[in-house]
C-alpha cells in the first residue's frame, strides 16, 4: 500500500512500478516533457521579439535550448585575456545562480549589464531555469568602474561606443518577459505531462487487458483440453459398451431366427409373428450398436482404411441398386449419373459405399412420396471456387477433386442448422425423430469417413425444396489421373 | 505513500472511486476551486467528448507544514464506466486511501453496490484489502428528488464501519468534509504504520487543521470531521492510535 523510497530502490522492482511512480509523478524531468527542437523555436522567437539572448537549462545543468547573439561589447572585452577570463566567470556564475526566495534572481556582469534567472516550476517542483541576458538596465547611464578593474586594457572610448548597443530593458519589463516565459512553459509542461500520463496509462491499460485475455485464454484452453479428454473417454466407453452389447444380441437374433425357422419345433401363427418382431427389433438394435461402434472407432481414430482404386460410376450403380427397394416402396424415382471414364479415387470401397448408401438412404427417407433422388458424380469444377477471392493462383487447390452429389426433393435443411447436422445424435427437428426413424448417427459417420479420406462433405439447398449433399474426394496427382483416363 | 528524504516531501495518494456519473470529477473540481493558488496544481482531466472520464483526473495539492516537510497530496478519480476496469485497477495502485462517491438516487443503489464490489475486487487484485484501507463514503447528489432519505443514510452509517458524508458536489457541499475525513483517516493509518509524527513531528490533527485552513475553511477541521454520519472519525481516538 505504501512505500518508503530509499536511495537504492530498484527501478524495476515490480512490473507496475513505473505506473505507480508515474501516478505519483515523482520523476518528471524537463527534458521528458518538452521537445527540444520546439523549445529551441520558442527561445528564438522570444529573442527575436525582445532582442535579448536566453538559455534554458534542465535541473542538472544540461543546456536544453538557447538563442544567443553575441554582443559587440562582449566580443570586444572577450578579445582581451583578462576580460575573457572575467567574462567566462560571470557567465558560469549566471548559469549556477538559483532563485531562492522568489522565482527570479538577478546576476550582475562587470560591464554593468545584467542576467536575470527564472526558475521553471511545475507542480510545486523546480524542473530547470531560464537565463535571460545579458541586457543593460534601462537606468544605466555610465560605464561602471568594475569594467576597468576587470580588464584595465579596455579603451574607454570604444566601450562608450559599444556598450549602448547592448539591448536595454527596464527591470519590470524583464520580470514580465520572465513571467510570460514561465507561463508559456507551464502550459507546455502541463500538456506534455498530460500526454505522458495518458500514453503511459494507455499502455498500461493495454498491457493489463492483454494479461487478462491471456489468463482467460489459458483457462479456456484448460477447459477445452479437459473436454477433449472427456470426449475421448466417452468414445472409448461407447466402443466397449457397444461391443459388450453386441455379443448377447447376436444370440437373441440367432435363436429367434432359429425359432422362426421352426428348428425347435413348429410355432403357432401368433407365436411366429411375435418372434419375428423380436428378431426384427433385434436387427434394428444391432444396426444402432454397429453405428455406435463405427462412430467410436472413427472418433478415436482406430479405423483403418483398406485403400484401393475405386471406380465411382460402378460404386454409384451398386449404391443405387442397394437403396432401390426403399425408393420403390415410397414411389421415389431414383437415378444416377456418372461418366464411366471418371478417374478412379483412392479409397476404401466398403467405407465409401457406406457413405453413399447412408446419404442415399437419408435422401429417400426425407423425400416425400413420389419425390426424386439423383446421384451425380463429376470432376469438381475448381474454377468456380475462385469467385471474388484474390490470389486464386496461390490459393487454388493443388489437387483436383471428384464430387458426388446426392440431390433430394425432401424437406430441406434450414441454413442455420447446416453446420450442426454432422454432429453425432443431431437431427434437425427432434420431434421428427419418430416420423423419420434413425439414430442420428448416419451423417456424423459420413463426415468422419469422408474426412478420413481427405475429402470434404457439405450441404446446400436444392431449390425450391430439398437438399444437396456433396462429397468431394481428392484425386491422385493429375499426371496419374491423366494416365488413368487414357 | 512515498517519502523523499532529500526533498523532505511526503506524497500521499488518494483515490475517488465510485459508479459512473456519481460526481467523482466534480469533487475534484470543487476542491480545485477551494484551494489557494499556491497549494493547488492544475486539475488534469482526461475525458472523452461527452465529459466522461477516460483514464483518470488528477489534482495535485501541496501543503508546506510547520515541521518543514511538505505534504503533497495527489487526488485521483477513476473512470466509472464499466468497460474501463483495467484502468481503474491501475489508478488504484499505490492508493493510500479511497473516497467512495456514491449516487444518492434510489435508482442507483444497485450501481453503487456493483462499483463497491468492483473496488473490492480491484484492491484484491492489487494485493490490498478493503478492510485495511482508509475509506470514507460520500453520498452525493443530496439535492435530487427520489434519493435515499437522511434517516436512511444515518441508519446505514450507524451500522457500517466507514464514515459517511452527505454531499452536493455540484454546489460544493460536503466535498471538503469528505476530503478532510479521508485525509484524517489516511494520515492516521500511515502514521500508525510509519510513525510519521515521531519522525517528522507532524501530527494528523495538525495537518488536517492546517489543510482545512488552506482550503479556505472558516469552520474548524474538527467540526467538519464531526459532520460525518457514523464511522470512527473521532479525533481523540485517532490521537491515541497515533501515539500508541
Amino acid at each position: 500500500m505504501s512505500h518508503l523510497r530509499t536511495a537504492n530502490d530498484d527501478e524495476f522492482r515490480a512490473p507496475n512500478h513505473s505506473t505507480e511512480a508515474l501516478a505519483l509523478a515523482l520523476d518528471v524531468r524537463l527534458q521528458d516533457l518538452v521537445d527540444r527542437d520546439a523549445l529551441g523555436d520558442l527561445t528564438r522567437s522570444v529573442q527575436t521579439l525582445f532582442g535579448i539572448s536566453l538559455r534554458v537549462f534542465a535541473n542538472d545543468g544540461f543546456l536544453l535550448a538557447e538563442a544567443v547573439t553575441e554582443q559587440e561589447i562582449c566580443s570586444y572585452v572577450g578579445s582581451m585575456s583578462r576580460g575573457r577570463v572575467a567574462c567566462m566567470k560571470t557567465v558560469a556564475e549566471a548559469r549556477k545562480a538559483e532563485p531562492k526566495t522568489s522565482y527570479e534572481v538577478t546576476h550582475p556582469c562587470f560591464t554593468g549589464a545584467e542576467y536575470r534567472i527564472f526558475s521553471i516550476d511545475y507542480d510545486s517542483r523546480k524542473l530547470g531555469k531560464v537565463v535571460l541576458g545579458p541586457f543593460l538596465p534601462a537606468e544605466t547611464s555610465s560605464v561602471p568602474a568594475s569594467l576597468a578593474e576587470a580588464e584595465p586594457g579596455t579603451d574607454q572610448k570604444r566601450v562608450l561606443e559599444l556598450l549602448p548597443r547592448m539591448p536595454r530593458a527596464k527591470a519590470e519589463t524583464i520580470t514580465l518577459i520572465g513571467e510570460h516565459l514561465r507561463r508559456t512553459l507551464d502550459l507546455i509542461l502541463f500538456s506534455g505531462h498530460k500526454a505522458l500520463l495518458t500514453s503511459q496509462m494507455h499502455l498500461s491499460s493495454v498491457r493489463e487487458s492483454y494479461r487478462e485475455l491471456q489468463e482467460k485464454n489459458a483457462s479456456l484452453q484448460e477447459a477445452f483440453d479437459r473436454l477433449r479428454e472427456l470426449d475421448r473417454l466417452k468414445s472409448n466407453f461407447l466402443g466397449v459398451v457397444s461391443h459388450e452389447l453386441r455379443t448377447p444380441l447376436t444370440s437373441i437374433i440367432g435363436y429367434s431366427e432359429m425359432l422362426v425357422e421352426g428348428i425347435a419345433g413348429p410355432l403357432g401363427d401368433e407365436q411366429k409373428k411375435f418372434v419375428q418382431t423380436i428378431n426384427e427389433k433385434g436387427g434394428q438394435l444391432l444396426e444402432l450398436i454397429m453405428s455406435l461402434l463405427d462412430l467410436s472407432k472413427l472418433e478415436s481414430g482406430t479405423v483403418e482404411l483398406r485403400k484401393g482404386d475405386v471406380a465411382i460410376a460402378q460404386l454409384l450403380s451398386e449404391v443405387a441398386s442397394t437403396v432401390a427397394p426403399k425408393a420403390r416402396r415410397k414411389s421415389i424415382s431414383l437415378d444416377y449419373t456418372a461418366d464411366p471414364k471418371l478417374p478412379k479415387v483412392t479409397g476404401d470401397l466398403e467405407r465409401l459405399r457406406q457413405v453413399f448408401v447412408n446419404l442415399a438412404d437419408n435422401a429417400i427417407k426425407f423425400s416425400p412420396t413420389g419425390g426424386a433422388v439423383h446421384l451425380v458424380a463429376a470432376i469438381a469444377a475448381t474454377s468456380e471456387d475462385a469467385g471474388d477471392e484474390a490470389g486464386f493462383s496461390l490459393l487454388a487447390p493443388s489437387r483436383r477433386m471428384i464430387e458426388v452429389r446426392v440431390i433430394d426433393s425432401g424437406i430441406g435443411i434450414p441454413p442455420e442448422e447446416r453446420d450442426r447436422i454432422f454432429d453425432a445424435f443431431y437431427q434437425v427437428d427432434s420431434s421428427s425423430t419418430r416420423e423419420h426413424e434413425g439414430t442420428g448417427l448416419g451423417l456424423s459417420i459420413v463426415k468422419r469417413l469422408v474426412d478420413a479420406h481427405g475429402g470434404k462433405v457439405a450441404v446446400s439447398a436444392n431449390l425450391p425444396s430439398g437438399s444437396i449433399f456433396s462429397v468431394q474426394l481428392p484425386l491422385p496427382s493429375p499426371r496419374l489421373e491423366e494416365e488413368a483416363i487414357r | 505513500m512515498q517519502f523523499d528524504f532529500a526533498a523532505k516531501e511526503l506524497t500521499i495518494k488518494l483515490v475517488y472511486y465510485g459508479p459512473a456519473l456519481s460526481g467523482k470529477t466534480t469533487n475534484l473540481q470543487s476542491l480545485h476551486l477551494l484551494a489557494s493558488a499556491e497549494s493547488r496544481g492544475r486539475l488534469m482531466t482526461l475525458e472523452t467528448r461527452d465529459d466522461r472520464t477516460l483514464f483518470f483526473d488528477m489534482l495535485p495539492l501541496t501543503f508546506a507544514s510547520k515541521s518543514d516537510i511538505s505534504i503533497r497530496i495527489k487526488l485521483f478519480t477513476v473512470p466509472g464506466q464499466v468497460i474501463h476496469g483495467s484502468t481503474r485497477r491501475l489508478v488504484l495502485q499505490g492508493a493510500d486511501g479511497v473516497a467512495f462517491v456514491a449516487d444518492s438516487q434510489l435508482s442507483e443503489t444497485e450501481n453503487n453496490a456493483t462499483a463497491f464490489v468492483d473496488l473490492r475486487e480491484n484492491l484484491k487484485a492489487n494485493g490490498m484489502k478493503v478492510a485495511q484501507l482508509p475509506l470514507v463514503i460520500q453520498f452525493n447528489k443530496r439535492d435530487l428528488p427520489s434519493i435515499r432519505s437522511d434517516a436512511e443514510l444515518a441508519e446505514l452509517a450507524r451500522k457500517g464501519k466507514e464514515p459517511v458524508f452527505p454531499a452536493v458536489a455540484m454546489s460544493n457541499k460536503g466535498v471538503l468534509e469528505t476530503f478532510l475525513g479521508l485525509l484524517h483517516l489516511t494520515y492516521s493509518s500511515l502514521d500508525a504504520e510509519h510513525r510519521l509524527r515521531e519522525k517528522f513531528g507532524l501530527a494528523g490533527p495538525v495537518l488536517v487543521a492546517d489543510v482545512a485552513k488552506k482550503l479556505g475553511s472558516k469552520i474548524p477541521a474538527e467540526q467538519l470531521l464531526r459532520s460525518s454520519l457514523g464511522g470512527a472519525l473521532d479525533v481523540l481516538t485517532a490521537e491515541k492510535k497515533a501515539g500508541a
